[in-house]
């Protein structure tokens, strides 16, 4: 049989954003593929290099869209490290707040786009139906569906009343019923089973050489989660479960996401119970101590890691982003040895990939 | 009704979306519903305005302007096509004077509102954001 | 039949113009209803019509290795047979002609669009074109021998091969449905196969093959393309409810245009919401569908109706 190349991107309906990858197929059996990245490159960290750290707060937001908080959160960790300052309770509650809000939202895109990608159009609407809650919620925390411009170094710019609190929990009890609705489908709908399981397969080994973290490898039963093992903001206080997951296909991976989208509102209702009072940031000093740091976080695809070192000025000398798309990317072409054409727009998409965050 | 599960899991919930209000939101043809914390239109009470310039120095995008003749007389230009609406000129300013309107709606028709004097300070001189007396 | 009724037949009912104004209805009822499904508001009445005017004035392009006369022609082809297939589907109780035989010509003349568009993708030399291609033919075999032996059931029950006179019978003794309800629904699952809906867009899969074997087309030919799937949608469901829903037929005395429309109107809903409900299937579980499961009931069906016919 002869061998085709098709092309999946740069521009392909399956991607959100620009990603090429190349994949020889023989018939209906995908044979090789080659991938190539660099679409969405951007420069930031060399942009990073001529803006102030103030300044730089605002464009590390512009990573990504979907997990834009938590770039904003490490960003001003590492930097607050540097100055040697100490967030007040109530800026670091509220930070985790919307952290994990927004691991709600990216789930839940994410479950659309898988979806929708996969020819099931229905649970695309109403995922992101659902997710309108989330937005919602932090639309009137502050001000912004997606750019949320809430953290500052040395806190958070916004703040909760009393009212406020209450009709976040009523938002979050509504949310708690659709994603279980949504759990209720993927574990029954027969046609979704039949579509992402044994599809996608990555063992723990693989995961182990590919470095790759996040729900892709919790789904294959390598337990990892930096908000357990090695705690930053307010983690080590509150009290979650880390889901894993032993199948390693793209169901599982489906599961663990969702699993995880209703620890995080669990989460979130800890946090609103035990919110302390006082101010929600301190001022922080424009010129930053000589000195490295290596600040990291859980964003909703894995592990984020910044290193941010100075040389005394009020520019950084460099910012340095490792995202955790790239592992995953890596783990590609693995998955899509031997499978179907029509796999590969589940495998794609089960991965989660934001292609912004790994080209920066 | 077990076993038919799996092929109608889904009945119930199109059955609910059928029966009730479509969740589309009707702007333009209904007016738009803004948040209150939306950051919006920057504006600026010309009487707290100092001309320190920390908002200028803050802006991510450099759409901010402090055009600077003595120390009684400056102006303070602001460029929306530029501006990332982040809130943080808000944020920096010491005396206050800036708020992010949310009467607002991120699309300017006109060209020559892309450059705003938003204070026109001269000596004794009061005028309203537009730069006007 | 005069010259003049004859060409009323042909092309205005239920030729040429109701066919036009059915197929668009058909297709804004159908978008509607799945948007409501999803909790979307869905387009506006004259949609179809707006998408066909404007792809009719849109620039028409071809790749540089597709064969031009073949691209033109195709779709033509296709337009043809389907109009032609509705023509001896009685709307209503009324076909423009109607002979001993004509449900074997009209399922023939109805599987002419699904070789047509294989050879589209065939010849437009992309990859998703060919792709697509090689998919449609391989749904092809897997849905139409199930709804060719599904369709022979009515025929068998009725005793006659002529599709007004299998509406005859029907209202007559009963419908068809109550006698072969798995031949109903094998029917309809392989109308949602011919018809390339959801679930079984395999062919037009948006997000593997961007538009399979319609990929490269656009203007006029492409708005041939899109007239021919909604007729053949049109000339689908009412072929089901003439040979299965019993046509006009209610017992009642109602006005029978008014019956025909509720039942293809329940139809079309059927059809919309098994495409709400399902995500796409693989063109391999699609194979193994159609003949693990779906042929031997067809099998089962047949023996049944022969069994219990003799």
């Amino acid at each position: 049989m002869t061998k085709v190349t098709i092309p999946i991107g740069p521009q392909h309906p399956l991607l959100k954003e620009p990603l090429s990858f190349l994949v020889t197929v023989e018939g209906e059996r995908v044979v090789d593929s080659k991938m190539r990245l660099g679409y969405v490159h951007r420069g930031i960290e060399r942009l990073c290099q001529q803006r102030t750290y103030v300044q730089n707060v605002h464009l590390m937001e512009r990573v990504c869209g979907i997990c834009s908080h938590v770039h904003t959160t490490t960003y001003c960790q590492g930097v607050e490290a540097l100055l040697g300052l100490e967030v007040p309770e109530r800026g670091l509650y509220l930070r985790t707040l919307l952290c994990e809000l927004e691991r709600i939202h990216s789930h839940l895109l994410w479950l659309g786009v898988l979806a929708k990608n996969m020819g099931f159009d229905t649970i695309f609407m109403y995922a992101w139906r659902y997710r309108e809650i989330a937005l919602d919620i932090m639309e009137s925390l502050s001000g912004g569906r997606v750019s949320h411009a809430v953290n500052i170094i040395g806190g958070v710019r916004i703040d909760m009343d009393a009212a406020q609190v209450e009709a976040v929990l009523g938002q979050l009890d509504e949310l708690d019923t659709h994603i279980t609705t949504l759990l209720g489908v993927i574990e029954h709908e027969k046609t979704f089973r039949v579509r992402t399981q044994n599809v996608g397969l990555l063992s723990p080994e693989q995961v182990r050489r590919y470095c790759v973290v996040g729900p892709v490898a919790r789904a294959s039963d390598v337990d990892v989660d930096l908000r357990r093992d090695a705690p930053y903001s307010i983690y080590d206080r509150l009290d979650f479960k880390v889901i894993t997951h032993a199948d390693g296909d793209v169901w599982a991976r489906t599961v663990v996401r969702l699993l995880e989208c209703v620890e995080s509102t669990k989460l979130c209702r800890q946090i609103l119970a035990s919110l302390p009072d006082g101010p929600t940031s301190t001022r922080a000093p424009r010129k930053v101590p000589a000195g490295e740091v290596v600040s990291r976080s859980e964003a909703p695809r894995g592990e984020v890691i910044y290193y941010i070192r100075s040389n005394g000025k009020d520019k950084p000398a460099r910012v340095k982003v490792r995202t955790p798309t790239l592992p995953s990317l890596l783990a590609l072409y693995d998955q899509l040895r031997d499978v179907n054409v029509a796999d590969i727009s589940v495998v794609l998409s089960g991965v989660d990939l934001c292609i912004a965050c790994a080209d920066r | 009704m077990a076993r038919s599960r799996p092929l109608f899991y889904l009945l119930p919930e199109l059955w609910h979306s059928l029966v009730s209000q479509p969740c589309t939101v009707g702007y333009p043809f209904e007016p738009a519903v803004l948040p209150a914390g939306f950051r919006g239109r920057v504006v600026v009470d010309p009487d707290k305005c100092k001309g320190c310039g920390l908002c200028v120095r803050d802006c991510p995008a450099f759409a901010l302007e402090l055009q600077r003749e003595s120390r009684d007389k400056y102006k303070l230009i602001y460029y929306p096509d530029r501006c990332a609406y982040c809130g943080q000129c808000e944020i920096s300013c010491h005396a206050d004077a800036i708020s992010l309107q949310n009467d607002f709606v991120h699309a300017i028709p006109e060209r020559d509102t892309l450059k705003v004097v938003l204070v026109d300070h001269d000596k004794g001189r009061a005028c309203d954001v537009d730069g006007e007396e | 039949m005069t010259l003049i009724s004859e060409l009323f037949a042909l092309l205005i009912f239920p030729g040429f113009v109701f066919l036009f104004v059915a197929a668009l209805t058909f297709e804004w009822i159908d978008r509607r209803v799945i948007a409501r499904l999803q909790g979307r508001v869905g387009p506006a009445w004259y949609q179809p019509l707006a998408d066909f005017i404007k792809l009719m004035a849109k620039e028409d392009v071809l790749p540089s290795g597709a064969n031009k006369v073949a691209a033109a022609a195709l779709p033509m082809v296709a337009l043809a047979a389907v109009m032609t297939a509705g023509l001896y589907v009685p709307v209503a109780g009324r076909a423009a002609s109607y002979f001993e035989g004509d449900l074997i010509v009209v399922l023939f003349l109805l599987s002419l669009p699904s070789l047509a568009y294989f050879l589209a993708g065939w010849i437009s030399v992309g990859v998703y074109s060919v792709i697509g291609g090689n998919r449609s033919l391989l749904q092809y075999f897997s849905y139409e021998v199930p709804f060719l032996m599904a369709l022979t059931g009515p025929a068998i029950f009725s005793g006659t091969w002529s599709i007004t006179d299998i509406v005859l019978r029907q209202s007559q003794t009963t419908w068809t449905l109550f006698v072969q309800p798995l031949g109903f629904l094998l029917a309809l699952v392989g109308l949602i196969g011919k018809l390339k809906r959801d679930p079984l867009d395999i062919p037009k899969a948006k997000s593997e093959v961007i538009a399979g074997p319609l990929t490269e087309f656009s203007g006029r030919k492409l708005a041939l393309w899109h007239l021919t799937m909604d007729m053949q949608t049109v000339v689908g469901i009412f072929l089901l409810v003439n040979t299965f829903l019993g046509g006009y037929s209610f017992g009642a005395a109602l006005p029978s245009v008014f019956v025909f429309a509720i039942k293809a109107l329940l139809v079309l809903l059927a059809l919309s919401a098994a495409s709400v409900l399902y995500a796409r299937l693989r063109i391999d579980q699609l194979a193994n569908l159609g003949w693990r499961i779906l042929v031997p009931l067809a099998l089962v069906q047949i023996a049944f109706v022969i069994w219990a016919g003799g």
